[in-house]
């Protein structure tokens, strides 16, 4: 698809040119380096390692994260007015639209490699003995669950003009897929229940990825929501054209 | 070329663009004129394909904006009225992304030449952040410009720069017109009287006037106008005068001297001064009254909004 590569390079660069990017991925890999020393800390002697530590924190933590990346994609350039220039290039809105969530998937992608190091130290500290198993099938899961993360955040991304409406939007749709896996402990049908959480990201994530399962039924949900999400994102883009 | 018939846009109740129709041949300027809110965005925001028309079409280099949008869109280079750019970014770097959307053959090469052309080239690793409004403006400029597309649409390209800037950008743009079709949209007559080669008066959506410059003001002004001043009489003399002449049709107190019109292909200059130096008086000035295109455009306009 023309233009999606030049708009992925640009939307890239750009999180690497931009000190707030830098200061997101700080502070993240920050926090995360405390529970990791935490985690091993009070592991010591008493069970193994978390080796899903890493992963499991993502989970938790996408929901500010994600939309901090994605909250600048089309708001600013629609405040910019860099948007009509972009519309009126000979690119199709799709390809605008997955070449900015590409670019914002990659960086989640290089930020999620920083956290590597844990998983070797992890390796060092237990001699090799760590469950690398549960680390991969994390890592794959956390990865498409970013992906899902930063698709719901295009959307309201799309909508305002107004980044910090757009993050903050984004932010209370994914705390509500994200807790919405604990549906059970306010319905009393469990099938009704039961079906709630499979419409969740936790509930594809939690009992599966984060303790070694892969299943394709999660990777279809994941890979379903981020083409359903850019479906809509593309649309909010139309719009624009029409109004 | 440009070539526009019965381009409407209707936003819900409001028709912003009714029924225009008009053509920008190869290597001409065409001005797009009117007061704001004409309908000049709107109808240049459906040329670039940035909004569909309501109805009509609009053929751009001979590729219609609705059956090959994306190909229509590669033979556009457009500046709108608000520059947009991406202040994170060096200024080559922002020529080179437009020139690699926009499919330029050669991006490096043409970005480093259009860059030249807009003076540019010594801010080529300056931050977009870090440069003044009419720097910017000549980089829309060159955004517009690097792939070197066969018509450029430009928004009120000179509004809001200083005098010296507004001189460059008007060079600029008629430099553009070898190789090149220009759609140039102003409220400012004076502009349009120096860049266009031709001039679509637009108001209230509609086209109330198009054609050259001259041609509009001779439309307007079919009859030779004269400004005199006389001194060593009084004015009433000097009317008295100015009436006594067969062929004066009007008289008109005109600052520290007289518009005087005449009678459709009628001279009175030489018959004038001799009856001047007859009666005494001394001709210090005359010169023929031309209508600019701010005449044109106020006695067109106003009679519409009347």
């Amino acid at each position: 698809m023309k233009g999606v590569s030049i708009i992925f390079q640009r939307e890239l660069t750009s999180y690497f040119s931009s000190l707030f990017a830098y200061l997101i991925a700080f502070a993240l890999l920050l926090v995360m380096g405390i529970l990791f020393v935490n985690d091993l800390t009070i592991a010591a002697d008493l069970r193994p390692p978390d080796a899903a530590l890493v992963p499991n924190f993502f989970a938790f933590a996408l929901i500010f994260f994600a939309p901090l990346l994605t909250m600048r994609l089309l708001a600013e350039e629609k405040r910019e007015g860099t948007l009509e220039l972009l519309l009126t290039a000979p690119a199709t809105d799709t390809a605008i639209v997955v070449g900015k969530f590409l670019g914002a998937w990659a960086y989640f992608t290089v930020i999620l490699l920083l956290t590597f190091t844990h998983q070797f130290i992890l390796l060092w500290v237990t001699r090799g003995q760590a469950d690398l198993g549960i680390a991969i099938a994390a890592y794959i899961g956390i990865w498409l669950y970013g992906g899902a993360c930063l698709a719901v955040g295009m959307v309201f991304s799309a909508i305002t003009e107004n980044q910090i409406v757009a993050a903050f939007l984004a932010s209370a749709a994914l705390f509500l897929l994200w807790i919405g896996d604990r549906v059970g402990t306010v319905i009393s049908n469990i099938d009704i229940a039961r079906f709630l959480r499979e419409l969740t990201l936790q509930g594809h994530f939690v009992s599966s990825f984060a303790v070694g399962l892969m299943r394709p039924e999660d990777v279809v949900f994941f890979a379903g929501i981020i083409t359903l999400m850019l479906f809509i994102t593309i649309r909010l883009v139309e719009w624009n054209r029409w109004r | 070329m440009i070539e526009v018939k019965d381009l409407t846009k209707r936003y819900s109740t409001r028709l912003a663009v009714d029924h225009i129709t008009f053509k920008a041949p190869e290597g001409e300027v065409v001005g797009l004129l009117g007061p704001n809110g004409a309908g000049k965005t709107t109808t240049m925001r459906m040329l670039t394909g940035f909004m569909p028309p309501t109805s009509g079409s609009a053929s751009i280099a001979g590729i219609d904006i609705l059956e090959d949008s994306l190909a229509a869109r590669a033979k556009v280079g457009y500046l709108p009225e608000r520059v947009p750019v991406y202040p994170d970014m060096t200024v080559e770097g922002y020529v080179l992304f437009w020139a690699k959307l926009r499919g330029a053959k050669a991006p490096r090469k043409q970005t480093a030449a259009v860059l030249e052309r807009v003076n540019l080239a010594d801010r080529s690793k300056t931050l977009v952040r870090n440069l003044s409004k009419g720097m910017r403006q000549r980089l829309g400029l060159a955004q517009a410009l690097v792939h070197n597309p066969p018509v450029m649409i430009l928004d009120e390209p000179t509004i809001g720069i200083d005098p010296q800037q507004v001189i460059e950008v008007r060079d600029t743009v008629r430099s553009l017109a070898q190789g090149h079709t220009v759609l140039f949209s102003t409220h400012i007559l004076s502009e349009a009287e120096q860049v266009c080669d031709r001039v679509v008066i637009i108001n209230h959506g509609k086209i109330v006037a198009q054609g050259k410059p001259a041609e509009l003001r001779k439309k307007l002004q079919p009859d030779l106008h004269l400004y005199v001043q006389i001194d060593k009489l009084t004015s009433k003399e000097i009317e008295k005068l100015l009436k006594s002449i067969p062929q004066v049709e009007n008289v008109q107190k005109a600052g520290d001297g007289y518009n005087v019109r005449v009678k459709k292909n009628a001279d009175i200059r030489t018959e004038l001064i001799d009856r001047a130096l007859r009666a005494g008086g001394s001709i210090q000035e005359m010169r023929p009254v031309i209508a600019t295109l701010e005449n044109v455009f106020l006695d067109i306009v106003g009679k519409e909004d009347v």
